[in-house]
């Protein structure tokens, strides 16, 4: 069982304590997740206040059977994120961007060493090492720092329809892979 | 149009969690997502196989004023209250106006039924509830302040009334003293129906200042205080 289930159910139960300790334990991997993406400290900060407040009304609604307390509140975290990168008046300079990809090689350390170490990952780790480099490296970089096609074309130099193609065939592979090995 | 083709849509829902899928195409998704749960198991699926490249991620620490304005948008007692609906003056006036030319047309309706004309008719509590937006009467609500066992709220519901769908009405004690409203539980729209109350509310019921009906999602407010519009609401009275 998650050890989030727990406070989970009390946070439905109004319990405002529990939800002080899930804000605790979630916050700094949260807030980790919004920084990739909208690549801006108070930014980031706001889109995770909005997203507790949002993920303390939803909270009774919330499914165990269908996703796991982490995957649940990261999907909130990225789906503002995203939303509020993709506002015109929220586009985040290119300097910002240059900085992403030139620190993809020696991030250290990288997303995926940091994969290879974390014993839940194992499975997708698996099976990211089983797509092309480019594959792997276009996907890791539109999920962890919200790049649209168009911008990944633009800072890895390959024409538009060359990364819809490692995108769309790297994740085919992918679901592959997990699916035969869960 | 809604995608048909298993590929493609497999294809949309991981471009969605993704975050590549954006814009228009993005927007659109999200809709057909609400009628779609097959679709929305596709999206579930790719959430979980990709989360991990999300929560390895190494931890930044929030400044800790987050915290404290995330607190104080969930817990309005920690920030000053608006004041509430309840405890308007103005909003009492034309209720208490209202109240007292139709209390005693109504007694006979509500209360002095067949059944209570063998003995003395005992006491009785009314409040006429006025509609918010018409300010005609639009409900009446009736108990028994004596007596034992649980305590039973006639209600008759005036005109023929309509409940939004995805809507339910909830119905409030205004309890004296000022205090926060109490929630009677859910009603519907049937000219005439009954409501049993524990026999412990009877004593806080014969002193409340009056009764509300909020608009509420269906299942009633989940906060434990009225949510949305005051429907109706009116004065306590013994006749």
């Amino acid at each position: 069982m998650d050890p989030l289930d727990d406070l989970m159910a009390r946070c439905s139960l109004r319990d405002q304590r529990a939800f002080a300790e899930l804000y605790r334990r979630t916050s700094g991997r949260l807030l980790a997740v919004a920084m990739r993406i909208v690549r801006r400290r108070d930014w980031a900060e706001e889109i995770l206040q909005e997203s507790f407040v949002s993920i303390w009304h939803h909270v009774p609604q919330y499914d165990r059977v269908r996703s796991a307390p982490m995957t649940w509140m990261t999907t909130i975290v990225r789906n503002r994120a995203l939303d509020w990168v993709r506002r015109p008046q929220h586009e985040t300079s290119d300097e910002g961007l240059e900085h992403v990809v030139e620190n993809w090689a020696d991030d250290a350390p990288g997303p995926l060493d940091r994969l290879r170490n974390d014993a839940d990952a194992g499975a997708l780790n698996d099976c990211l090492g089983q797509l092309s480099g480019q594959q792997r490296q276009s996907i890791a970089l539109a999920y962890l720092h919200g790049l649209t096609h168009t911008e990944l074309a633009d800072h890895l130099q390959q024409p538009l329809g060359t990364i819809k193609t490692w995108i769309r065939r790297g994740l085919e592979r992918l679901r592959g892979c997990m699916d035969g090995a869960t | 149009m809604k995608p048909t083709h298993p590929e493609l849509r497999r294809r949309l829902a991981a471009e969605y969690v993704l975050g590549t899928l954006h814009g228009g195409a993005r927007r659109r998704f999200e809709l057909w997502l609400r009628s779609d749960p097959a679709l929305r198991r596709e999206v579930t699926g790719w959430e979980q196989r990709l989360v991990p490249l999300a929560t390895t991620l190494p931890e930044v620490a929030p400044d800790p004023a987050i915290w404290r304005r995330i607190e104080a948008r969930i817990d309005p007692s920690r920030v000053q209250p608006k004041p509430a609906w309840w405890s308007n003056l103005a909003f009492w006036r034309w209720s208490s106006f209202a109240t007292a030319g139709l209390a005693s047309l109504l007694f006979a309706y509500v209360v002095a039924t067949p059944a209570l004309h063998s003995a003395a008719p005992p006491d009785a509590m009314v409040v006429v509830m006025g509609d918010s937006a018409t300010a005609q009467p639009s409900m009446t609500v009736a108990w028994t302040p004596e007596g034992r066992g649980k305590t039973r709220l006639r209600i008759r519901v005036i005109g023929h009334a309509e409940m939004a769908p995805d809507t339910a009405w909830e119905l409030w004690m205004l309890p004296d003293g000022n205090k926060p409203p109490r929630s009677l539980g859910l009603i519907n729209t049937h000219e005439t129906q009954v409501v049993d109350l524990p026999e412990d509310l009877r004593g806080l019921l014969n002193r409340a200042a009056g009764m509300a009906m909020s608009l509420e999602p269906a299942g009633g407010s989940r906060t434990g205080a009225p949510t949305g519009p005051v429907l109706a609401s009116g004065k306590c009275v013994k006749i």
